[in-house]
């Protein structure tokens, strides 16, 4: 390591960059060092300092995360190639402190021994899972044949090496089972105990994986052999004898999943309620676009209701009201129409109108029933009271009849 | 459905799905990841599950029919109608497996690759280049087309998978078996064969 280093250190800067070493974990073969400044979690300074601490390697401009780190999260989360090969040192290592106990009995060597068969448990146990996954992963994912029938094969022998050291470990313990028995430790009792357990269970674990791997293997060997059969077919198929000298006609014949007899999912018909609703309609209007048939077309679907679709109602309905205001104005005739509508007392329903209601209602009034109305063009005066001001105005207005038996109206337009 | 389901068949919930997938004549391969295939697959080779699915598609005359890491559906006591269409279907299918068992980079189950990684290659070697061109497909133009359209093609019968659409990138599913099985199954008769065509009597290459 290039600087003096301790945990804190390490840990405290892990801690800091956390986002850029997730990142660089799960990234880990193919990250630049301008894609990782690109970042806005790390700086210049910060990535030096990565490197100096020799958390980061740089090489040919690709990234990576020191292997020791790497490798750390890579064993607490079960994944990473398999690599058994410790597991021997391992043993080594204990069969080492097992002597040197044997020769003294002295109380570190025995811990140095717990520790290496706990070691080995844990180590067993996890690789044979990183084997098992590895190898389901090849065989799902690897995309070249070669290569997947070379590392199905590496990971055959990978399992053998694991069923070696099992075995190793199993004769270290048989070996000094006397020992053992004699240290009276029942820590070290029960850490024998489920090393034994957890090597039955493994080896039984492992021969599964045996079956797996042959099996996979020979799916692929299945699927070269196919291969080559298939060219061999075709070859007949050129030479148009496919039908003669094969029994393709009857296999194919024979063949029964739906999608190759024709059979086409079941069709139900849609209910007609479907069709009117809103859901319907869009369906409706898709066919009949493919099938471009405007009939279909021709039914829009309802704008979105305005939001102050309440005021426009009213508006409708004194809209409504005029055609029976003209009626009633039309069937008297003791007033001018200026005068029928200052007068006239609307329905409650309809809410309050005031002065300028009613000269629009007037000027309306006048504008659309021009051939109904009589128009006397002479003025009348109109006096009133301003709301806000209480000034006295005067309006003029025409004097509009109604032309039914020579009545008389009039009108004016306002000041 | 929700009837039957009341007279407690104890059906998975994802029957529907599964029913929707299959009756349109689709395969559910283990390794799929669209539609949820994956999970759906593993519901259907519950033991428990697949008798219970088994007995009550069969009441509609639909029989779940396994494969290796794959289901997929047959009519049950169906005449087949369409022969004619059904032997060229599969003529084309020896065409576009020989082109891939001819190609340096085979494919596989697990298989990803993009269309225009086979059409380079075939366009590199004159043999394939033959091979595609030969394969009858409509309206293709380029031989990335081609391919295209093949992949295309396999993705509706369910064999592969779109998995990347940005990508183009395809996925070899489980059902691809399929296909190998039933070349597998073609007997090739000697040519020295007897005038007795049955399959006991040919020589099955394999």
């Amino acid at each position: 390591m290039a600087l003096q280093v301790n945990v804190k250190d390490i840990l405290s800067q892990l801690y800091h960059n956390r986002g850029v070493v997730e990142f660089l974990f799960a990234n880990r073969e193919n990250i630049t060092v301008n894609e990782l400044l690109a970042r806005e979690d790390i700086s210049q300074e910060q990535y030096q300092k990565l490197r100096s601490l020799d958390l980061l390697y740089e090489y040919e401009s690709i990234v990576s995360l020191n292997d020791a780190v790497v490798a750390m999260f890579e064993d607490f989360m079960e994944i990473g190639e398999v690599t058994p090969g410790f597991i021997n040192d391992y043993i080594n290592e204990l069969k080492r402190h097992i002597r040197f106990y044997q020769e003294v009995h002295e109380h570190r060597f025995l811990r140095s021994v717990k520790k290496y068969l706990k070691r080995i448990n844990v180590a067993l146990s996890r690789e044979i899972i990183k084997l098992q996954k590895n190898v389901d992963d090849t065989y799902k994912n690897e995309s070249n044949y070669r290569i997947k029938l070379q590392k199905l094969e590496d990971y055959r022998e990978k399992r053998d090496t694991i069923i070696d050291f099992i075995k190793k470990t199993e004769e270290v313990i048989e070996e000094t089972r006397g020992l053992f028995a004699l240290t009276n430790d029942t820590e070290l009792y029960g850490i024998v105990n489920s090393l034994k357990s957890n090597l039955i269970e493994n080896l039984d674990f492992l021969i599964e994986i045996q079956t797996d791997i042959t099996d996979y293997i020979n799916k692929i060997q299945f699927q070269l052999d196919v291969y080559v059969k298939v060219q061999r077919l075709k070859e007949i198929k050129d030479h148009g004898a496919l039908h003669f000298r094969t029994n393709f006609v009857e296999t194919i014949k024979a063949l029964t999943p739906l999608r190759f007899n024709g059979i086409k999912g079941p069709r139900t018909k849609i209910a007609v309620d479907y069709l009117a609703t809103d859901e319907g309609f869009v369906l409706c209007q898709r066919i009949a676009q493919k099938y471009k048939i405007s009939r279909l077309m021709a039914r829009g679907i309802a704008g979105k209701l305005p939001s102050d679709f309440k005021d426009k109602l009213i508006d409708n309905q004194i809209k409504m009201d005029t055609e029976k205001l003209v009626d009633r104005f039309l069937a008297q005739n003791k007033l001018n129409l200026f005068e029928f509508l200052i007068q006239y007392k609307f329905p409650k329903a309809v809410g309050d109108i005031r002065l300028n209601d009613r000269m629009s209602l007037f000027v309306e009034i006048a504008m659309e029933y021009e051939k109904t109305l009589d128009f006397k063009y002479r003025l009348n005066y109109f006096d009133y009271e301003e709301d806000e001001s209480k000034k006295q105005k005067r309006l003029g207005y025409t004097v509009i009849l109604p032309t039914t038996d020579g009545k008389k109206k009039e009108k004016k337009a306002a000041a | 459905m929700e009837e039957l389901q009341g007279l407690d068949l104890n059906l998975p919930k994802q029957t529907h799905d599964i029913f929707a997938i299959m009756a349109r004549g689709h395969f559910i391969s283990s390794n799929g990841s669209k539609d949820n295939m994956g999970r759906l697959y593993d519901i259907i080779n519950n033991p428990e599950n697949y008798d219970r699915l088994q007995a009550y598609f069969n009441v509609i005359r639909y029989n779940i029919e396994r494969g290796n890491n794959y289901f997929y559906f047959a009519k049950v006591g169906e005449a087949n109608s369409i022969i004619e269409k059904k032997l060229e279907t599969f003529e084309r299918y020896i065409d576009i497996i020989d082109l891939f068992a001819s190609m340096d980079n085979k494919i596989t189950i697990g298989s990803r690759f993009r269309p225009g990684e086979i059409s380079e290659e075939c366009n590199a070697n004159v043999r394939l280049k033959q091979k595609l061109q030969k394969i009858p497909m409509y309206r293709s133009e380029t031989m990335v087309n081609k391919v295209r359209d093949i992949c295309d093609l396999m993705a509706r019968d369910s064999f592969l998978e779109l998995e990347d659409e940005q990508s183009e990138s395809y996925k070899v599913l489980d059902a691809y078996t399929y296909l190998m099985d039933i070349i597998n199954a073609i007997a090739i008769y000697e040519e020295t064969g007897s005038s007795d065509e049955s399959k006991g009597s040919g020589l099955i290459l394999n």
